[in-house]
Parts: structure tokens; C-alpha cells; sequence
């Protein structure tokens, strides 16, 4: 085996890789933690600290401009270099949604809606990006491809809450004579509707992540 | 390490044979053996197509059953290790090897569906068509304007000097002409129009290597070999003669040796890998060659994990 440093730089880079997934998904827990007992402390902690996973980003993708432009990497090299750099980007943007999900705990009243089943919306997302994680890890091809099909499990589990957090909103009765009852609420629905919609998109970027790792191992880019 | 030896490290370590299964990580087995991929359809016309086409030196088998096509009008590049037998292959496209007394050739090159290994084949007029290009420049030790009328003029496509004067068939105009074209085609006409009467030994080494290209162009070829034409060249040089390369692919069938892979990769249309003494392994779009090859050894071999 030659170019020992090169393959090294590789090995550094998958991992590496991997620790950022660590690290965004550990926000995110934190931020789902957050909502689901409304802990402010922690829902201000994942709220004021960005800054880790936006440094790991930019060095990562430091990183693989600098292999492309020092070593050239080509076959399964090329692929495995081109997926991590689109998959940092996607882990940076589920660190923001991290974020989000911890403002709005802030800012939620949770007793309204609590028919609403967040929880088995957000357990259905967090697997997914773990398991679009495990798979760039193992070169998964087949749990790329489930990871896809989970997607649509989501994004109708997702359609369901918004439309019942809608009906219900139709439904409620609502002293119109109370400004700040009617503004309220109206805050409140936004903001479910808000994390629901981050959630989906957590789920969206776990599927990017499969697409580009299915492409790393076998070259496929059907889901891309 | 020699080549065999080669072969065997890199079958211990990948735990594949080339009949073998290869294994995935995942633990699926690859039903092809990911050993060799030869078969290459593209679209178009094939310039030139040769048949299990094999090349000895003495006792040293070096080229061992090659057949591939070659389609006109674009760049092939051949890449491999040294002594894989690339330069052999391109060599036995124009009849080079048959000035190496030792060197014999079994099976067949077609040129436009005609054998150019049949007896009573003009090599003079093959070689007219199929040019070639070698690594070191080596314009003639002429004037810059004789090194790209010379070869029109010995095949009696041009007829100037004193003689031709005295016989009223002075081509000088035609000749310059053709001077002016060549040059141009070879992106040379800028720097030298104002002195084609120098002595071309006096151009740099990218301009000879150009002025070389030039003067393969002036007998019309159809088919233009290179062998590594961009070795022995700075940087610069070597991008001229690559955008070069790619403006000539517009017109000509363009067939292109290079140990440099990025420079196959950035020019070539496709690429043929060769192996292991003698042998093609892989010969696909060079797109696919680059981003996903099928041979787990040209793979290794691109990436640089052997050799």
C-alpha cells in the first residue's frame, strides 16, 4: 500500500465525519429533550451554542478542498471525499434546526395541543439520522435505500399533526374580545407548526445523507 | 517488484483472486470478479479496432491479447504502470514496432475496416495516416518552415525549390499555406509568423513539442498517436498541448499515452487501463474509469494503493 499519508488523511476525515454526526445529534437530543419537558436551561444551552458544530463544518470542508486540491482522489476515494463534503453540510444544517427546536421551547406554552404526538414524529427523525450515520460509517447500501422509504413514513406522520393542529385551531372557541388570548394562541399554533416542519426537515437532510453515502458506495445516485 | 509479484501482494491483501468473489464490507458477495471490464460500447464510429492482439520481444510476451476499438473523432487514453505495454499497443497502430528487428506481432489492427498487418500494406502511407507524436520533441535541425513542408514535400504533395521553379511547378504559395495551417492548428502560428526561417531548435521545449504536432498535421493524418507528448513539459506548455489535444479530437481520431492520470483524465473521451505485463484491464468512458472503475485492481491502480 503506498500513499500511507493520503489513506491516513482519509481514515481521519471519515471520522471525523462521524464526530460531527455525534455532535449535532446530541444537540439534537438536547433540543428534543428540551421540548418535551420545556427545560429552558437546556433549551438556552443548545440555543447559545452553535458556534462548535459551525467551526467543525467549515474545518471539515476545509478539509476536503484540501484533498481535492493536494491529492486528487479519484474511484471510490473521489466519492467517499465528494459525499463527506455534501454530508457536512447537511449535519451543519440539522445543528440549526437543533437550534431552532431549542428556541422555540423557549418561547412554547406547552398545554395547548397536546394531542399533537411530537414525540413519536422527533423518535422517528432522530433514527433516522442515526442511521444514515451508521450506514456512512459501515458503507451501508441497503439502509440508505430504507432510510428513504422511512422518509415518507415521516413526511405523513408530519401532514397529519399540521393538519389536526389546524382543525383544532378552526375548532377552538376563542374569546374574540381577548387580543392577547387570540395572539397567543396564534403564537402557539405557528410555533407546533414550526417544529413539526423541523422535524421533517431533519428527516429531509438524514435522507441526503443516505443519497450521498448510497452514491459513495455503490456509485448510485437514485436518491440524490 | 515485478510485475507477478505485484499481483500476488495485491490478491493477499484484498483477499480476491481474479477468480474469486470479491467480498463487500457489508459481507455480500459481487457476483462479477471486478478483474477485468474490457468490453466498451460507445456511440459512434471505430477509427481503428484491434483483435487479441499480441506482441513479443524475443521470449517477452508484452502485450497479451488485446482487442479494443478505438472511436474516431475523440481521445483514447491509454494509462498504466511502466512496462504494462501501453507504448507497445500504440506502437503497433502505425507498424512502429516493426522497426524493432526482435519484435513480432500476432493479430490484427484495423484501420477504417482494413488489416494493417497484411503484406504488401504501404507503410509510408500508413504512417501518413496514422501519425504520431513522440515524448522529447525532436523537430528536424531545419528551418521552422521546413520542418512542416518537409513531409508534404517527400510525399509529393509539394513541389517548391529550384527545381521546381526551373519545371514551372513551384507550389511556394501552396507551401505557405499549408505552413500557415499547421502552425495555426497547432497553436504555434502566433508565436513564430514572423520567423519561419529560424532554425527550430532555437523554440522552447513546448514550442517544438508543437511544432512537432504541426508537422504531423501537415501530412493530413486522420489518427494522431502520442506518446507521454507532455513529459518532458513545464506546466504552461503542458496546457497548450492539452487544450491542443482536445481542439485536434474535433477532427482527428486522437489516441494518447500518458503516465500522468490527471492529464487522462482531464482530456481523454475514454481510457484503456493495461496491467500486469501486457495485459488491457479496464477500458470505459473516462468519466466512469475515474469515478467508479469496475476492476478492483484499476481502482487501486488510479488511486495510487499499488504500483
Amino acid at each position: 500500500m503506498t500513499r500511507d499519508e493520503y489513506q491516513q488523511s482519509l481514515a481521519t476525515l471519515r471520522a471525523d465525519v462521524l464526530d460531527m454526526g455525534d455532535l449535532v445529534a446530541d444537540r439534537l437530543d438536547r433540543a428534543l429533550t428540551a421540548l418535551s419537558t420545556v427545560d429552558e436551561t437546556v433549551a438556552r444551552e443548545v440555543a447559545g451554542a452553535d458556534d462548535a458544530v459551525d467551526r467543525r463544518y467549515l474545518d471539515l470542508e476545509a478539509t476536503c478542498i484540501q484533498l481535492f486540491a493536494r491529492q486528487q482522489p479519484v474511484a471510490s476515494d473521489l466519492r467517499f471525499v465528494a459525499s463527506s463534503f455534501k454530508i457536512v453540510t447537511d449535519l451543519e444544517r440539522v445543528g440549526d434546526l437543533a437550534v431552532n427546536l431549542a428556541q422555540y421551547t423557549l418561547a412554547a406554552d406547552r398545554e395547548r395541543f397536546e394531542e399533537v404526538d411530537l414525540s413519536t414524529i422527533a423518535d422517528l427523525a432522530r433514527s433516522m439520522l442515526d442511521d444514515a450515520m451508521t450506514a456512512y460509517r459501515t458503507d451501508d447500501a441497503e439502509a440508505c435505500r430504507a432510510i428513504a422509504d422511512r422518509d415518507d413514513e415521516l413526511d405523513a406522520l408530519c401532514q397529519r399533526a399540521s393538519e389536526r393542529v389546524v382543525r383544532d385551531l378552526i375548532e377552538r372557541e376563542v374569546d374574540e374580545g381577548d387580543s392577547w388570548a387570540v395572539e397567543e394562541l396564534m403564537d402557539d399554533v405557528s410555533r407546533l407548526l414550526l417544529v413539526v416542519r423541523d422535524l421533517e426537515r431533519v428527516g429531509d437532510h438524514a435522507v441526503n445523507i443516505a443519497a450521498r453515502t448510497l452514491y459513495m458506495v455503490d456509485s448510485d445516485p437514485q436518491l440524490v | 517488484m515485478s510485475d507477478s509479484q505485484q499481483t500476488q501482494s495485491q490478491t493477499q491483501t484484498r483477499t480476491t483472486g481474479s477468480d474469486q468473489p470479491l467480498e463487500t464490507t457489508s459481507g455480500e458477495t459481487v457476483e462479477e470478479t471486478r478483474e477485468e471490464w474490457v468490453e466498451y460500447d460507445f456511440q459512434g464510429k471505430a477509427k481503428m479496432v484491434s483483435e487479441d492482439l499480441d506482441v513479443y520481444y524475443g521470449d517477452d510476451h508484452a502485450l497479451k491479447g488485446v482487442s479494443m476499438e478505438i472511436p474516431e473523432k475523440s481521445v483514447t487514453a491509454l494509462i498504466g504502470p511502466s512496462g504494462c505495454g501501453k507504448s507497445t499497443y500504440l506502437r503497433c497502430l502505425n507498424r512502429m514496432n516493426d522497426r524493432i528487428n526482435a519484435a513480432r506481432v500476432d493479430g490484427s489492427v484495423e484501420l477504417d475496416g482494413k488489416e494493417i498487418y497484411q503484406d504488401g500494406i504501404n507503410l509510408v502511407e500508413l504512417r501518413k495516416r496514422v501519425g504520431m507524436v513522440f515524448q522529447s520533441p525532436n523537430p528536424f535541425p531545419k528551418s521552422i518552415r521546413d520542418n512542416i513542408s518537409y513531409g508534404p514535400r517527400k510525399h509529393g504533395d509539394l513541389e517548391t525549390g529550384l527545381l521546381a521553379r526551373m519545371l514551372g511547378r513551384d507550389d511556394s504559395e501552396a507551401e505557405r499555406e499549408l505552413v500557415e495551417r499547421a502552425l495555426k492548428q497547432a497553436a504555434l502560428w502566433d508565436e513564430v509568423h514572423d520567423r519561419l526561417d529560424d532554425n527550430a531548435l532555437g523554440l522552447s521545449g513546448g514550442q517544438q513539442q508543437r511544432l512537432c504536432i504541426a508537422r504531423c498535421l501537415s501530412v493530413d493524418p486522420e489518427v494522431i498517436l502520442m506518446d507521454e507528448p507532455a513529459s518532458a513539459l513545464d506546466p504552461i506548455a503542458t496546457a497548450k498541448i492539452e487544450d491542443l489535444i482536445s481542439d485536434l479530437a474535433e477532427e482527428y481520431t486522437v489516441v494518447i499515452v500518458t503516465h500522468n492520470m490527471q492529464q487522462a483524465a482531464r482530456i481523454s473521451d475514454q481510457t484503456a487501463v493495461f496491467l500486469t505485463g501486457g495485459k488491457l484491464v479496464e477500458y470505459g468512458d473516462t468519466d466512469q474509469i475515474f469515478e467508479n472503475p469496475r476492476s478492483q485492481r484499476v481502482e487501486d491502480y488510479i488511486s495510487g494503493k499499488f504500483g
